[in-house]
């Protein structure tokens, strides 16, 4: 079973709808108990960084995440905001600290004109052919769907898998031990989105 | 690189998608919202966006029902607009499926309310939509309820506040345009997208291919498309192959699952 975490901000329902599209048997939670029951976590997340980890905190859906995702290592999948959310700290609308499960920081996007902010749209992913994530994604069409202000400056750069280009290089997947998060959406990717998310179902950490 | 987004636009009525000309007139029907939705996401459309047109004038926020039915097949980004006056508006139409609202009336009549929502929901979620047309005295305007109340505000002045109030992008729509199919009003896109830093989606006018390269070429993030998707034989796979022929950065990839 797939937990989705419940924390008040997000589109939940797209994100279970597409896992449930692809036959996964899927809750949308913030019990702790049922956490404990899931194969595997999925932290989702749209709106700002400070609101979240204090939505997170009110909801008392942080020690039981770090339960599943440090101690017991099950599979996390971190999706746009629930991506930045696994970093150390935060700089939207003030300094903010992150769960810290992977060592990397949230800056705000500063590319150059006439590039806008937010990178809202559909841009194309940079990531190591052989990799099990990508499996059956082809590089010419590996375009996902991206909506963002702020992105993950990794302190490792090992931990960076893929990338796309919006004025530089910018942090479109990260992998850390039993840790995948990914800046865009692949619940509203289309065909590359669902197979991405058969692909990280299929892994075991 | 960033693609540029081509946008079928829906207006629905009474749980039907219906489309007009200049906001008011000759409105025809245009097909049941779900199924529809399901051709554009085979066609490998980059989003979908829905306007219940009667939302506002009725008081009430825009249908959430459909947007729900909609999520449950079709996996791609959706904006919903009409009637938002609320956060719990927008919270509820999120929980339905929607990545994003366009808010059209509330920000011309309530611009503060753009805050607090981008503050909520982060900027990303929340277009405004700019309605306007010549005001009586000639002057570009901008207008609420559908197109019915004209209110004292210019279109790029207000862009441009609604851009310091953190609107993640900027929705233009020309009622004189709107179902004639006679091209997008090219000046004002190039003009707000010169001077605003959030992206622009140009609305209202397209009637042929070379509308669609026109007004992207003037500088619009995205384009939506109505009466030309719904009435005429031109689909997005003939627009995003012009476009493409047209050095235009668009996704080449068409896939679908349905």
């Amino acid at each position: 079973m797939i937990a989705i975490v419940d924390y008040g901000m997000g589109n939940v329902r797209s994100l279970s709808n597409a896992f449930e599209y692809l036959g996964e048997d899927v809750v949308v939670t913030d019990d702790a108990k049922v956490m404990e029951d899931a194969d595997r976590i999925v932290l989702p997340g749209v709106g700002a960084f400070g609101d979240a980890m204090q939505a997170m905190h009110q909801r008392g859906v942080i020690a039981p995440l770090n339960r599943q995702v440090q101690v017991l290592r099950k599979p996390l999948l971190g999706i746009c905001l629930g991506m930045q959310l696994v970093a150390k700290e935060s700089v939207e609308h003030g300094n903010h600290l992150g769960l810290g499960w992977v060592d990397a920081r949230i800056d705000r996007l500063t590319p150059a004109a006439p590039l806008k902010v937010p990178h809202v749209g559909w841009n194309s992913l940079d990531f190591p052919a052989q990799d099990w994530l990508f499996e059956g994604i082809r590089q010419k069409e590996a375009n996902f769907y991206f909506v963002h202000s702020f992105h993950m400056v990794c302190a490792n750069p090992q931990d960076r898998l893929a990338t796309t280009d919006y004025g530089g290089e910018v942090t479109a997947v990260v992998r850390h031990d039993n840790i995948v998060v990914m800046q865009f959406h692949p619940e509203k990717s289309q065909d590359n989105g669902l197979r991405l998310l058969q692909n990280w179902v299929n892994w075991s950490a | 690189m960033l693609k540029k987004r081509i946008i079928p636009k829906f207006l629905i009525r009474g749980g039907r998608l219906v489309k007009g000309v200049g906001f008011h007139h000759n409105f025809r029907e245009a097909g049941n919202p779900v199924s529809t939705a399901k051709v554009y996401d085979a066609y490998g459309v980059d989003e979908l966006m829905f306007v219940d047109i009667d939302a506002t004038v009725e008081n009430r926020p825009a249908n959430g029902s459909i947007i729900e039915r909609v999520s449950e097949e079709v996996f791609m980004p959706f904006t919903v607009g009409g009637g938002i006056r609320s956060l719990e508006h927008i919270a509820c139409l999120l929980r339905s499926g929607a990545d994003k609202v366009s808010i059209t009336s509330e920000a011309a009549l309530n611009p503060d309310f753009i805050r607090s929502a981008a503050s909520r929901f982060g900027d990303q979620c929340i277009l405004v939509g700019l309605d306007y047309a010549r005001g009586d005295e000639g002057k570009l305007r901008l207008f609420t309820h559908g197109g019915t109340r004209a209110t004292e505000l210019h279109p790029v002045e207000f862009a441009q506040r609604m851009q310091d109030q953190h609107a993640g992008e900027i929705l233009l729509c020309s009622i004189a345009r709107d179902g004639t199919m006679s091209g997008y009003d090219l000046d004002l896109i190039h003009t707000l997208s010169e001077k605003l830093d959030i992206p622009l989606i140009a609305s209202s006018g397209a009637g042929t291919l070379a509308h669609c390269a026109e007004a992207l070429n003037a500088g619009a993030s995205a384009i939506t498309i109505s009466s030309m998707f719904l009435f005429s034989d031109h689909s997005p796979i003939k627009v995003r192959t012009y476009l493409a022929t047209n050095g235009l950065p668009v996704r080449s990839q068409q896939g679908s699952h349905s």
